[in-house]
């Protein structure tokens, strides 16, 4: 019979390297027509995270995200970044590019700033223009401004910066200290069906609600997460490598390593938390591998839920499952003799 | 050596190989049509996914001289000067692809799923996207274009198809 | 034996060998395939402000069209292909490696073994890893030579031709077996205990000894493999100026170079690396594997070089997240606030290091979990064993010791007949609460998740199960 069960786990998860150095560099180039071009050493390797800088660029210069250009991950061209890695990307050169975006920004203001007869302090971006504070009709077009600044200025816009997370050393007696610049939050919740005659778990539904600061692009946030949630499901039930007993892999293809497919995932809530980092660009901090940490703590949990039974190693596999569901009544069948 | 002769993407195309050659390899270092990858080389992942008479098949699995004679679709032949195949529409507007690795495969497999079946439950989705492995995306933002282009919001002529 | 010029043999190759050279050249031109070149933007793209707009992402488009070029998908002309020889003995002495056989294939352009390799060590915090095995196997993945050839397949049978000859070593695949004085050093002179940690905050005896209750719980965790789609690649070509460029499916370039550099003994300054975009990483793409492997080849060879790993080497070759043994002890009130919490984690470390002391520091900070704990003693081990190599994986330790935290708190829950919701809101951290490293944190939002998931799950309250 099957029984349904519900579990709860939170967790959270810092952001960078633990107090090690893990900076970035950036730079970013604004073209004559306004649109820009962002240099970088990160990789993209899936997440999504060379949109998610060309919006914090595009941000920063009031223009849009088509209107940035990604170079990256070229040792000869790009410059040095820590990579993808840490859950870092998002806050570390996110910052950096935030940083180098706001220099370029710097000169343009210093060009536009007698046309608009103003201090450049007084100046602001907006929608491809360059706008007095208070005042958005005393403008002019952002491109406008570039290219003046390349042509009459001689001065073309190009801004670099670096960021590292600010950290404090850990004491090595007791690890007191800061290891991190920043931290995530979250709580996902599963809902499981276990059949308790041959302890098979079906993943029903998990809920997730996540901080990661400000969602720079919350599409990329959801499949970040759904991703996660995958991982966490076969962390849970399926996946392991098996060794022999002399040391050798005995499941080391995709044929007996089960990790999981499209039929074994749930269905997936993604839920972004209101949440601002003033340390982070534009209030962001990370999302990527925090996605992955609670679920599995959350499917246990709802396993016990369903029948009782607290499984203490995983994968949580259906035999693992129904010998402690077996236990379980051995021990209620004992001590109803008992009594 | 082996003379296969095969309808690929709608253009007749002829290769001299041996026997043992795998249509996924006379794809990509024949033809060179890389949109089909190699994942795993023995029919576990779905990265080498491609459609031959409308079915199907890891082309991984399937050697070229059973291919003679026959249709092949693979992910190049999709879409056309003048637009995205309704597929790799809603799979780009929905972010549906992280590393992309898998991509080519889980369209394929959704474009045969949709030609046979144009509105699947979403069951019958993942039941069709049960032999794509994906590790980045957890499957969810594919079932959903998947629905997007059965429900007709990325509907538009797809032209000619094998 | 004398070497043959790279072209004579391959020449020879062409002839000798059966159809398969010549099937396998490289394709004269790409083919034409019809691009869809002017596609609207979508209009998310489109927007301002950027941020928070669904941006699409413009590489999507290229996956989709299947136009994305991973390494595997790039050829260079006169691209030879790379095979590694695995050991598949989990602990041996390398007594000696006979390439000559290998060598003479026809086809076989470059043989290298760990004695080719100029310093054949790396590693982003111990440098315990070698490129190629040369004196010692530690886990049945090492590689101990690499081959070169005009195709894939002739240097997949060149490296069953090398013959490697090993005095095993009995294997130490337990973690406890490693923790114990008395087993040798693995990797002599390092202590088989290669990392430790400790957070030491508050005073836990006391916090037990006002505790209502204590709770002791064991958990376990397993080794798990990243699986990227997308195997591991590489491919190196030297200028005539002693220019290395690697395209490769590094996630972090920056650390690769320096590795590379000084596995080769060449300045970053003639080194190039090129990420192309990478199929998949979650950690496990963070080192070098291949790169150095093809560079040697390609040096000796003359010509650029690829080597792509087969799925059972990205299993057994590359690293894989830790397996973790955790003891936990929690105090708690009698409303359920944990007064006091003891933790004792070990971490299979495998055959080296990679970044097990990253690990291990997260693992050990994380361990107490997102709550208010005063009194805390965390302790974290992590040892050498002859198993895969351990590393970076999507969470460094936190989805294990979630595991064990979490677990114990509905244990908790249960006991005392509190709802897992509301334990875990009153324990919760909170804005300017101060960290198991007593940092004080901001932006914290645990309570915020707690309840947005339950509500959209509909928790509801008063909820608890016996």
């Amino acid at each position: 019979m099957k029984r349904r069960g519900r579990g709860i786990a939170c967790m959270w998860y810092p952001i960078g390297f633990t107090v090690a150095a893990n900076p970035s560099a950036a730079v970013v180039k604004i073209n004559e027509d306004g649109t820009a071009t962002l240099l970088t050493g990160t990789v993209e390797t899936g997440q999504g995270s060379l949109t998610i800088l060309a919006q914090i660029v595009a941000e920063e210069l009031g223009i849009a995200t088509d209107d940035v250009h990604v170079v990256s991950a070229d040792t000869d061209t790009t410059p040095m970044d820590t990579g993808a890695i840490a859950s870092r990307t998002t806050y570390v050169t996110g910052n950096a590019a935030r940083l180098a975006a706001e220099k370029a920004k710097g000169i343009l203001f210093e060009v536009a700033a007698p046309l608009l007869q103003v201090k450049a302090d007084q100046l602001e971006v907006c929608d491809r223009k360059i706008q007095v504070k208070g005042f958005p009709q005393r403008h002019i077009d952002i491109g406008d401004v570039a290219d003046r600044a390349r042509g009459v200025n001689g001065q073309p816009p190009i801004g670099s910066a670096t960021f590292n997370p600010a950290t404090v050393a850990l004491d090595p007696e007791t690890g007191q200290g800061k290891p991190f610049a920043t931290y995530v939050y979250a709580t996902q919740i599963a809902e499981v069906d276990v059949d308790d005659e041959t302890g098979e778990v079906e993943v029903l539904r998990i809920v997730a609600s996540h901080d990661c600061g400000t969602p720079i692009n919350p599409m990329l946030v959801e499949g970040q997460v759904e991703g996660g949630i995958s991982m966490g499901v076969g962390f849970a039930l399926e996946e392991e490598i098996l060794f022999d007993a002399s040391g050798r892999q005995v499941n080391s293809n995709l044929t007996n390593y089960i990790m999981p497919t499209s039929l074994d995932m749930p269905e997936v809530v993604v839920e972004i938390v209101d949440s601002y980092d003033p340390t982070g660009p534009f209030g962001a901090k990370g999302v990527g591998e925090p996605t992955c940490v609670s679920t599995a703590a959350a499917i246990l949990n709802a396993i016990h839920d369903a029948v009782g039974v607290r499984v203490t190693s995983l994968p949580a596999t259906a035999e693992k499952v129904y010998a402690g569901i077996k236990a379980k009544r051995a021990q209620e069948a004992k001590q109803i003799t008992a009594g | 050596m082996t003379k296969v002769t095969l309808n690929v993407n709608g253009e007749t195309r002829t290769a001299s190989v041996p026997p043992e050659m795998t249509l996924l390899r006379l794809l990509r270092e024949e033809f060179g049509l890389t949109g089909a990858k190699l994942g795993c080389d023995v029919g576990d992942c779905g990265a080498c996914t491609v459609i031959v008479d409308g079915k199907t098949v890891n082309s991984c699995l399937m050697l070229a001289p059973q291919a003679d004679g026959r249709d092949v679709l693979t992910v190049e032949g999709l879409a056309t000067m003048e637009r995205l195949h309704p597929i790799q529409k809603a799979f780009e507007e929905k972010g549906s692809l992280q590393c992309g690795f898998c991509g080519p495969g889980v369209i394929m497999s959704a474009k045969a799923l949709l030609d046979e079946n144009p509105d699947p439950s979403v069951l019958e989705i993942r039941d069709a996207l049960a032999g794509n492995l994906c590790r980045c995306t957890g499957y969810s933002k594919m079932i959903e274009a998947i629905q997007d282009v059965a429900r007709g919001d990325n509907r538009q002529p797809v032209g000619e198809s094998a | 034996m004398e070497k043959k010029p790279a072209a004579v043999v391959e020449r020879e190759a062409r002839v000798e060998t059966r159809d398969v050279v010549e099937m396998l050249r490289a394709p004269a031109a790409a083919p034409l395939v019809p691009l869809p070149l002017e596609v609207l933007v979508p209009e998310a793209r489109q927007q301002t402000p950027a941020v928070r707009q669904r941006a699409t992402r413009p590489d999507c488009r290229l996956h989709g069209l299947g136009q994305t070029k991973y390494i595997d998908d790039m050829y260079l002309p006169g691209m030879l292909y790379a095979k590694i020889k695995r050991a598949g003995i989990a602990s041996a002495r390398i007594l000696s490696v006979d390439t000559k056989e290998a060598e003479a294939m026809p086809g076989v352009v470059a043989v290298i073994t760990g004695r080719d390799v100029p310093v054949n060590s790396f590693g982003p915090s111990l440098k315990d890893q070698p490129v190629l095995a040369d004196e010692r196997v530690f886990h049945a993945g090492d590689g101990v030579a690499a081959v070169a050839a005009v195709t894939e397949q002739i240097a997949a049978e060149a490296i069953e031709k090398i013959k490697v000859e090993y005095e095993p070593i009995r294997p130490v695949l337990d973690p406890f077996e490693s923790l114990k004085l008395e087993t040798p050093g693995l990797h002599a002179p390092n202590p088989n205990i290669y990392g430790h940690k400790v957070i030491k905050k508050g005073d836990v005896a006391k916090g037990f000894a006002e505790s209502y209750r204590i709770f002791e719980g064991s958990y376990r965790t397993q080794m798990v493999e990243h699986v990227p789609l997308e195997p591991h690649a590489s491919i190196a070509t030297w200028d005539p100026n002693g220019r290395l460029t690697i395209y490769s499916t590094l996630g972090r370039i920056t650390l690769g170079r320096a590795d590379i550099s000084r596995t080769l003994g060449v300045p970053m300054s003639r080194i190039r690396i090129i990420a192309t975009i990478v199929g998949g990483n979650f950690g496990g793409k963070n080192e070098i594997t291949t790169e150095p492997v093809v560079a040697l080849l390609a040096k000796k060879s003359g010509r650029p070089v690829k080597c792509t790993f087969t799925r059972p080497e990205e299993f057994a070759s590359s690293t894989t997240r830790h397996p973790l043994v955790m003891d936990y002890k929690t105090g708690v009130s009698r409303e359920g606030r944990i007064l006091a919490r003891q933790i004792r984690l070990v971490l299979d470390g495998g055959a080296y290091c990679s970044w097990s002391e990253t690990t291990l520091g997260k693992a050990c900070i994380l361990s107490a979990g997102p709550y208010q704990i005063d009194n805390l003693y965390a302790e974290a081990f992590v040892v050498y064993t002859n198993k895969t190599m351990t590393g970076a994986m999507r969470g460094f330790g936190a989805p294990q010791v979630c595991f064990a935290y979490e677990s114990q708190m509905d244990d908790i829950a249960t006991a005392l007949n509190i709802d897992p919701l509301e334990i875990r809101m009153l324990n919760a951290l909170k804005e300017g609460s101060l960290s198991p490293t007593s940092q004080k944190l901001h932006s914290v939002v645990v309570r915020e998740t707690l309840l947005q998931a339950a509500q959209r799950f509909g928790w509801n309250g008063n909820g608890a199960r016996s």
